[in-house]
C-alpha cells in the first residue's frame, strides 16, 4: 500500500472516530438499511420461489415439454409421440439437465365434458401417472375427500371438490367424460371419483379431473402418447439453465418438441411476479435513498466543519484531487464498514428465518390466491450467493454516490478564505 | 529587464513581487488589499511585514505562499512565477519549497505530533524511518521531545506552535511564511519561539517572511517591510 493511501485511510479513520456520533449515527442508518435490504431481498426471492414453487406444482412444471403447435392449440392432432418422449428422455439424461431435475410428469391433457345424473359442466382432462404425480404436484396434498389416485387404478377419477359438488358426487360415485379422440371422434368414458380435492383456485376446484394416463390414452386412442412432459426443477433459477440444454438437446429430433418456461406457460403468474418485483425494486430504492442521504449527510456535514483543515491541507501541498480523495476516502470507508455490518446482520436475520420462516397467516383471514397460485402465509426468507453480490454492489454504489458531492465540495474550497474560517 | 528576470551570476530572489494586486469584490463593495506592491526578498532574509489589521500582510503573504492568485502583476517564488502555475504544479511548489506558520497553529487535530510534523515528508514520499529521524532530531532540537505522541488537543499553545514550526522547517524549504506565529502565545512562549525560528534561519539558511504586528518579532526581524493600505510604505534594513 503506498504511504499516501495509508495515509487517506489513516486520517479517514481518526476524522470517523473524531466525529464519533455523528459516525455511529449514519452508520447505524445504513447498518439498519442495509439489514433491510438484504432480509427484504431473502423474502421476497423466498415468497417468489414459494410462489412460483406452488403455480408451477399446480400447473405444468417449471419447464413443459411438448409439440410448439400444442401451445397455441391444445388439441391432441399435437401430442407427442412415444418416439418423441425417447428423444425427450434422452435429453433429459444430459447432465446439466438432469442433477436439477427433481420430478417429471408425463400427461395427456383435453379439454371435455363430465356428465352425471344431475348435470353436465366443461372440464379440463387430465391423464396422470399418480407415482409420478406424487412427487411433482401439489393435488394429492390438497385431498379433502377419499383417496388420491394409485397406480393399479384404471377407471377411476380424481376431481375437484367445487365440480364434484356441482355434479353432485360424492366419492365412489360414477359419471361419464366426454372428450374428441385422436381421430376426431366424440368418445365417452365412464369413471369413478375416488376422491375431490380443493386447491382455493377456482380453475382447478370447478374444471379439472384427472384419471390415470393409461386410461386417458386407451379412451383418446393414442396409446403410449402424451401432450407433455412437465419438469419440476430444484428451483426457478435452474429453468434458464435446463431450457438452454434441453433445446440444444431436442433439436436434434425429426418431429421438434419444444421446452417451454413457466412464464411462457403460466405468464400470468409471470406477470404477478415481475409486479411484485417491481414493488420491492420500489421498497429497495427507498432504502438505499435513506442509507445514501445519511451517509451524504454526515460526510458533508464534516466537509463543512473541516474547511480550515481542507485549507491547511492545500497551503501543505495537498492538490485538490487529493484533498477530493481524501474526503472520498472517508464517505467509502463509513459505507463500505456499515453497509457490511448490514450485510451480516440481514444475513443473520435471512439464517434466523430460515428454518421455520414468517408466519403472515395472522394478517390473512381468508386463503389468498393470485395469478392462480394459493399464497401461502408462511415465508421463508432464501438465500442465494448473487444477494452477496448485489448488496456489494448496492454498498459501493451508495458510497461512490454519496461521497462524491462531498467530495468535490471539498476540492472546491479558497484555500485563503479557509484560513479565516472558524471551526 | 523585468523584476522577475535573473542576471547572469545572480542569486534568485526568494520573493520578487512585481506590481502586485490583489482586489476582493464583493455585492458592489471593493476592496483593493495590496496595491501595487514591488520588492524583492533574498534567500537566507528574516523579514517582517509590518502593519495595522487591515494593510494588506496576511495578503501579500498568502499571494507569496500561492495560496490566493493576484489580480494584477506578478510572483516569483525561487526563480518561479506562481500566478500562471497549475494548481498541480502551485502544489508541488508548496510542497517542495515553501514551509506556512499559521496564527491558529492549524494542526491536523486527529494525528499526533510526530505525524503532523512529518506530514509534508510523508507526501514527499520519505521512508517512516527517515522521517521518524528527522522529526525526532528536530523535536529535540526545538525543545518538544517526549511529545511525539500526543494529540494537539493535549498540547499548551506554545507546543503546538513548535509543532507547527517543525512542520513548517522539517522539508528544508528554501522559505518559511508565517503569518502571526506569536499572537496567540505570551511574551516568554513568544520569545522562545523568535528564538527559535532566527537560529533556523542562520542554521539552515532558511528565509522567513513574517506577517506580524508583534514588536518583538519586529525587533528581532533583520529587515522591516511597513504596510498601510496595501502599499509598502517603509523598507528598513537592520545589520
Amino acid at each position: 500500500m503506498s504511504s499516501n493511501l495509508r495515509l487517506r485511510l489513516r486520517l479517514a479513520v481518526r476524522n470517523l472516530i473524531r466525529q464519533r456520533r455523528r459516525t455511529l449515527l449514519s452508520g447505524a442508518a445504513m447498518v439498519v438499511g442495509m439489514a433491510l435490504l438484504v432480509f427484504s431481498r431473502a423474502l421476497a426471492e423466498g415468497g417468489h420461489e414459494d410462489w412460483i414453487d406452488a403455480g408451477v406444482r399446480l400447473g405444468s412444471g417449471h419447464v413443459s415439454v411438448q409439440a410448439p403447435e400444442y401451445r397455441r392449440q391444445r388439441t391432441l392432432e399435437h401430442r407427442m409421440s412415444s418416439d418423441d418422449r425417447r428423444v425427450v428422455e434422452a435429453a433429459l439424461a444430459e447432465p446439466g439437465v438432469a442433477r436439477r431435475l427433481v420430478a417429471e410428469a408425463p400427461r395427456l391433457a383435453v379439454q371435455g365434458l363430465a356428465s352425471s345424473a344431475s348435470s353436465a359442466l366443461p372440464v379440463g382432462v387430465a391423464g396422470v401417472d399418480p407415482t409420478a404425480e406424487q412427487g411433482f404436484s401439489l393435488l394429492p396434498e390438497r385431498l379433502e375427500a377419499g383417496r388420491y389416485l394409485e397406480p393399479d387404478d384404471r377407471l377411476h377419477a380424481y376431481v375437484g371438490a367445487r365440480l364434484a359438488d356441482r355434479l353432485d358426487l360424492q366419492p365412489g360415485d360414477r359419471f361419464v367424460l366426454t372428450a374428441q379422440d385422436a381421430s376426431g371422434e366424440i368418445v365417452g368414458q365412464m369413471a369413478r371419483v375416488v376422491g375431490t380435492f380443493r386447491t382455493g383456485i377456482p380453475e382447478a376446484d370447478e374444471a379439472l379431473v384427472q384419471i390415470p394416463l393409461h386410461t386417458a390414452q386407451e379412451w383418446l386412442g393414442v396409446p403410449g402418447d402424451v401432450t407433455s412432459i412437465d419438469l419440476l426443477l430444484e428451483s426457478s433459477r435452474a429453468v434458464r439453465p435446463v431450457v438452454a440444454s434441453l433445446a440444444t438437446a431436442l433439436e436434434a429430433g425429426s418431429n421438434p418438441v419444444i421446452p417451454l418456461d413457466w412464464r411462457e406457460a403460466q405468464p400470468e403468474l409471470d406477470a404477478a411476479v415481475r409486479m411484485d418485483d417491481w414493488a420491492d425494486y420500489v421498497f429497495h430504492t427507498i432504502l438505499f435513498g435513506i442509507a445514501a442521504l445519511a451517509i451524504i449527510n454526515t460526510i458533508l456535514m464534516s466537509v463543512m466543519q473541516r474547511t480550515r483543515e481542507f485549507g491547511v491541507l492545500r497551503a501543505l501541498g495537498l492538490r485538490r484531487a487529493e484533498v477530493g480523495r481524501l474526503v472520498f476516502a472517508e464517505g467509502m470507508l463509513l459505507t463500505i464498514v456499515s453497509g457490511l455490518a448490514g450485510m451480516v446482520l440481514g444475513l443473520a436475520v435471512v439464517w434466523l428465518f430460515f428454518r421455520d420462516g414468517l408466519d403472515f397467516s395472522s394478517l390473512m383471514k381468508e386463503e389468498m390466491t393470485a395469478a392462480g397460485v394459493v399464497i401461502d402465509p408462511v415465508i421463508v426468507p432464501r438465500f442465494h450467493p448473487t444477494q452477496i453480490a448485489q448488496s456489494l454492489f448496492f454498498i459501493l454504489s451508495i458510497g461512490i454516490l454519496a461521497s462524491i458531492y462531498p467530495a468535490w465540495r471539498a476540492t472546491r474550497i479558497d484555500v485563503a478564505e479557509a484560513m479565516k474560517f472558524s471551526e | 529587464m523585468t523584476a522577475g528576470e535573473v542576471r547572469d551570476g545572480e542569486i534568485p530572489a526568494a520573493v520578487r513581487t512585481e506590481n502586485l494586486w490583489k482586489v476582493f469584490e464583493h455585492d458592489d463593495i471593493r476592496v483593493e488589499a495590496v496595491r501595487g506592491v514591488t520588492f524583492r526578498i533574498d534567500p537566507g532574509e528574516f523579514v517582517v511585514l509590518a502593519g495595522p489589521s487591515g494593510s494588506g500582510k496576511t495578503t501579500l503573504l498568502n499571494l507569496i505562499g500561492g495560496l490566493t492568485r493576484p489580480t494584477d502583476g506578478q510572483v516569483w517564488v525561487d526563480g518561479r512565477e506562481i500566478g500562471s502555475l497549475p494548481d498541480r504544479e502551485l502544489a508541488e511548489l508548496r510542497l517542495e519549497r515553501v514551509g506556512f506558520v499559521f496564527q491558529a497553529y492549524n494542526l491536523l487535530p486527529v494525528l499526533t505530533a510526530l505525524e503532523n510534523a512529518e506530514f509534508t515528508l510523508l507526501l514527499r514520499g520519505v521512508s517512516p524511518a527517515e522521517r521518524r529521524r528527522r522529526v525526532e532530531k528536530l523535536f529535540e532540537r526545538i525543545g518538544i521531545a517526549g511529545l511525539e505522541d500526543r494529540l494537539p488537543g493535549k498540547l499548551s499553545g506554545g507546543q503546538q506552535q513548535r509543532v507547527a514550526v517543525a512542520r513548517a522547517v522539517v522539508g528544508e524549504p528554501a522559505l518559511v511564511l508565517a503569518d502571526e506565529p506569536t499572537a496567540n502565545l505570551d511574551t516568554a512562549t513568544s520569545a522562545s519561539l523568535i528564538d527559535l525560528m532566527a537560529e533556523l534561519n542562520r542554521e539552515l539558511g532558511t528565509t522567513f517572511v513574517f506577517a506580524t504586528h508583534d514588536p518583538l518579532l519586529m525587533e528581532r526581524a533583520r529587515r522591516n517591510v511597513r504596510l498601510v493600505d496595501g502599499s509598502i510604505v517603509a523598507d528598513e534594513r537592520r545589520d
